[in-house]
């Protein structure tokens, strides 16, 4: 199997100007040359802001979010969109890291969430640690929704692929190697092999996954190459639940993944990634479960980190698989927010596992309130909190954009109240 | 202390399901359970009065506890008593309005309910201690409450020495590992030997019990109940789209079928196009009007009930769960179809 070597140029600023360019850990987004990434019928218009970490500014009903990456002049990365699949794997990428390109504005699924990029929200979401270049975007006369959400995805990894290219002529402050996964049958030195399975939410138009363009609607769980999910193989359209969103971003960078390969060789032998739709009738869900589990078993998985997308539809999925597993053998942790209402009383999970693990992404329900801001884009008003798009606000955290990533990106927890007597904040475990 | 206990209508001895629709009222002296806890409590306490209310009728009606608390007033309550409830969920929800009622209003108060009821979050500020999960641990439990309600006349706070129970809050934090990172490490110490490890509770969750077969369809008032966030277009009583904090209810009758365009879905966890072109399908008036006009259902209730289940807290479905029950039974429906999206 191929590897795959991360050229990594960091991103510390950013700004709008007239001609692409990087350097210097600057980044400038040419404002003529982003906006005609977004060239489509089904778009009248589009703007291009930028927001950076510490910036007193709001995004409003952010979308998805994609990590600038690039192959060079030949191309290579979002196979199934921007490139063929069956173009050479590995290689070389080039990561802009530091930065993103997200789009936000209505539409007609995306329940209303936000990023704060300082604040106390700001400490919850991932995004609000990068150099943001946002769109907005008006649907075209004529254009349904469906056709404008395809031309914003279009233009979202086109723009993510343009910035990148401005630094492929630079030199890397990092290079990083990823291996492929450990092979089934080779030694291990008497480590486990551990893998992840990946649920993806396949809900229909605004809540799909892509897995090489197509929706992974109708499949059957399927060993992956981790460094395919590097180079953009899996796409995000899903626009539920805020919180509970992996964004195109988090499947680039996905946390466990990178976890896993951060401990390979010391404590435990990367065995390899599954990826799952998310069916919603009850007999699929089985079956993917049962599916996904002989899979793991078969590929000579020891252990299994089990991920979702959304809510109580997907929790089942959770639950499901991590009995499944375990009842095969393996040992298995799922990671799973809570929904025991504003203070923490209620119950946590609706549908959780008898048998593994868990480990709590954070409460949905718990309320945060958020100080004004200078500036607000993607919208002018917070329809959540019935406000200005810039007030002062009371939001529960299930707005806040993957703060509770069942990715496993984010630094929420829930503990009893019991155990906290004496901690401080931003203590681990 | 004079003290007044609140019993439902089972307790009570004024019936069963058949009598759960009953309102508030008071009766002299101690009633079925009272006179255990009259006996455990000795001579230094006295239970003036007891009051009653139909589960039904309180679980429905929130409005019930204040006429309660003014009966408790009327009798020169001191002290007041509801319960034990052990796991009924009606009957749970009753105690935890009422003493919740009280405590608010200055009058000393507990309820005794099993920690699961559904009722616990409603009892608010005030101490609930502790019962088994069902009747058959009445006598220790009253032993509990008794001990329990000396302390509070004293003008203590009751705590857990006591079998206070409280519902254990879990509170959000942030760490400074992510969970990807924790998930890792929990997996590791799994395969170390460690079978415990978890960031929640793994198992106990509900399992409910499906109640026994419908007897005879042809003679039953059906319900339609949904958590699919079917409402008049516009959304005139704006029901959320998603983390539901209450349910509505809508006439249906002489309604054959649900217009498009007439009614939508406001659920923010699904796609509704489909739905919102045939809300019968999310709510199936039409196909349950055949069904009666065919005689193989008696008849249709005259209104549905509706939430969103998107995003909804537990606890707080649970409680929507009792109080539909209870409004259902209270308007003599005997069965309904729950659909879910």
């Amino acid at each position: 199997m191929s590897a795959l070597r991360r050229m990594v140029h960091e991103v510390h600023t950013i700004e709008i100007g007239t001609n692409t360019r990087y350097e210097q850990h600057q980044l400038v987004v040419g404002q003529e040359q982003a906006l005609a990434l977004f060239a489509d019928p089904a778009l009248a218009s589009v703007r291009l802001h930028v927001a950076a970490p510490g910036d007193r500014v709001r995004i409003v009903a952010p979308l998805d979010v994609v990590e600038p990456r690039s192959k060079g002049p030949g191309g290579g990365v979002f196979p199934g969109w921007m490139a063929p699949v069956n173009r050479p794997r590995g290689g070389d990428t080039h990561v802009l890291r530091g930065a993103a390109v997200l789009a936000a504005g209505h539409l007609p699924r995306n329940q209303e969430g936000l990023i704060d990029m300082s604040g106390p929200a700001a400490d919850r979401s991932p995004f609000a640690r990068t150099n943001n270049v946002v769109i907005e975007f008006d649907r075209a006369d004529g254009a349904s929704w469906q056709e404008a959400e395809v031309a914003v995805r279009r233009g979202l990894l086109r723009l993510a692929v343009h910035l990148a290219d401005a630094a492929v002529e630079a030199s890397p402050d990092v290079m990083e190697e990823l291996a492929p996964p450990h092979h089934p049958g080779t030694p291990t030195g008497g480590l486990p092999r551990v893998g992840v399975i990946t649920n993806l939410q396949t809900q229909g138009a605004f809540k799909d996954v892509f897995v090489y363009g197509h929706s992974m609607a109708g499949s059957l769980p399927t060993l992956f190459d981790p460094i395919e999910i590097e180079d953009g193989a899996v796409v995000s359209g899903q626009y539920g639940h805020p919180a509970l969103r992996n964004p195109t971003y988090l499947h680039q960078n996905h946390p466990v993944i990178a976890e896993l390969r951060a401990r390979n060789g010391q404590d435990l032998c990367f065995a390899g990634v599954v990826l799952c739709p998310e069916p919603v009738e009850q007999a699929a869900k089985e079956l993917v479960s049962t599916h996904a589990a002989w899979l793991c078993r078969a590929a000579g998985f020891d252990a299994v980190i089990v991920t979702k997308e959304g809510a109580g539809n997907a929790d089942n999925d959770l639950m499901l698989k991590v009995d499944a597993l375990e009842a095969d053998g393996l040992t298995a942790v799922a990671l799973y927010a809570e929904l025991s209402g504003a203070d923490g009383t209620g119950p946590p999970l609706v549908a959780g596992p008898r048998r593994g693990a868990i480990i709590s992404t954070g409460n949905y329900d718990q309320r945060i309130k958020l100080p004004a801001v200078e500036r607000a884009i993607g919208g002018s008003q917070l329809r959540i909190a019935d406000a200005d798009a810039t007030a002062a606000v009371e939001i529960p955290t299930a707005a806040i954009l993957s703060a509770l990533s069942p990715l496993g990106a984010g630094w929420l927890t829930c503990r009893p109240e019991q155990q906290l007597a004496g901690q401080q904040l931003g203590e681990t475990t | 202390m004079r003290i007044v206990h609140y019993v439902n209508q089972f307790y009570a001895g004024l019936g069963g399901e058949d009598s759960a629709g009953i309102g508030p009222r008071i009766l002299d002296g101690t009633v079925g359970p009272g006179r255990l806890l009259s006996q455990v409590l000795g001579d230094e306490h006295q239970i003036v009065a007891t009051l009653v209310c139909g589960d039904d009728h309180a679980a429905s009606n929130a409005a019930v506890a204040q006429e309660l608390l003014e009966m408790a007033r009327s009798a020169h309550a001191e002290l007041l008593v509801a319960g034990p409830a052990f796991g009924s969920g009606r009957y749970g929800l009753a105690c935890a309005r009422l003493v919740a009622a009280a405590h608010a209003a200055g009058l000393p108060a507990l309820a005794s309910m099993h920690p699961d009821n559904p009722g616990m979050s409603d009892a608010a500020d005030a101490p609930v201690i502790a019962a088994g999960a069902t009747s058959r641990q009445m006598r220790p439990t009253l032993q509990t409450v008794a001990s329990a309600i000396a302390k509070l006349a004293t003008g203590a706070a009751l705590t857990a020495a006591d079998g206070r129970v409280t519902p254990a809050a879990r509170i959000g934090r942030l760490v400074e590992q992510r969970s990807a990172a924790r998930a890792v490490e929990l997996v590791l110490r799994r395969l170390g030997g460690d079978r415990e490890a978890t960031e929640i509770p793994v198992g106990g969750f509900d399992v409910v019990d499906p109640a026994g077969p419908v007897d005879k369809a042809a003679n039953v008032t059906v319900a339609l109940v949904t958590e699919g966030a079917v409402v008049p277009a516009g959304n005139p009583d704006r029901l959320e789209s998603a983390r539901a904090t209450r349910w509505l209810r809508y006439q249906i009758d002489g309604m054959d079928a649900l217009a498009s365009g007439e009614w939508e879905s406001v659920d923010g966890g699904f796609a509704t196009t489909a739905a919102n072109a045939d809300p019968n399908r999310l709510l199936p008036l039409d196909a349950a009007r055949t069904l009666e006009r065919e005689g193989v259902i008696g008849q249709l209730h005259d209104e549905f009930l509706v939430t969103v289940g998107n995003g909804t807290s537990v606890a707080t479905a649970r409680r929507f769960g009792v109080e539909w029950a209870a409004e259902l039974r209270k308007a003599g429906v005997q069965a309904a179809i729950l659909t879910a999206t």
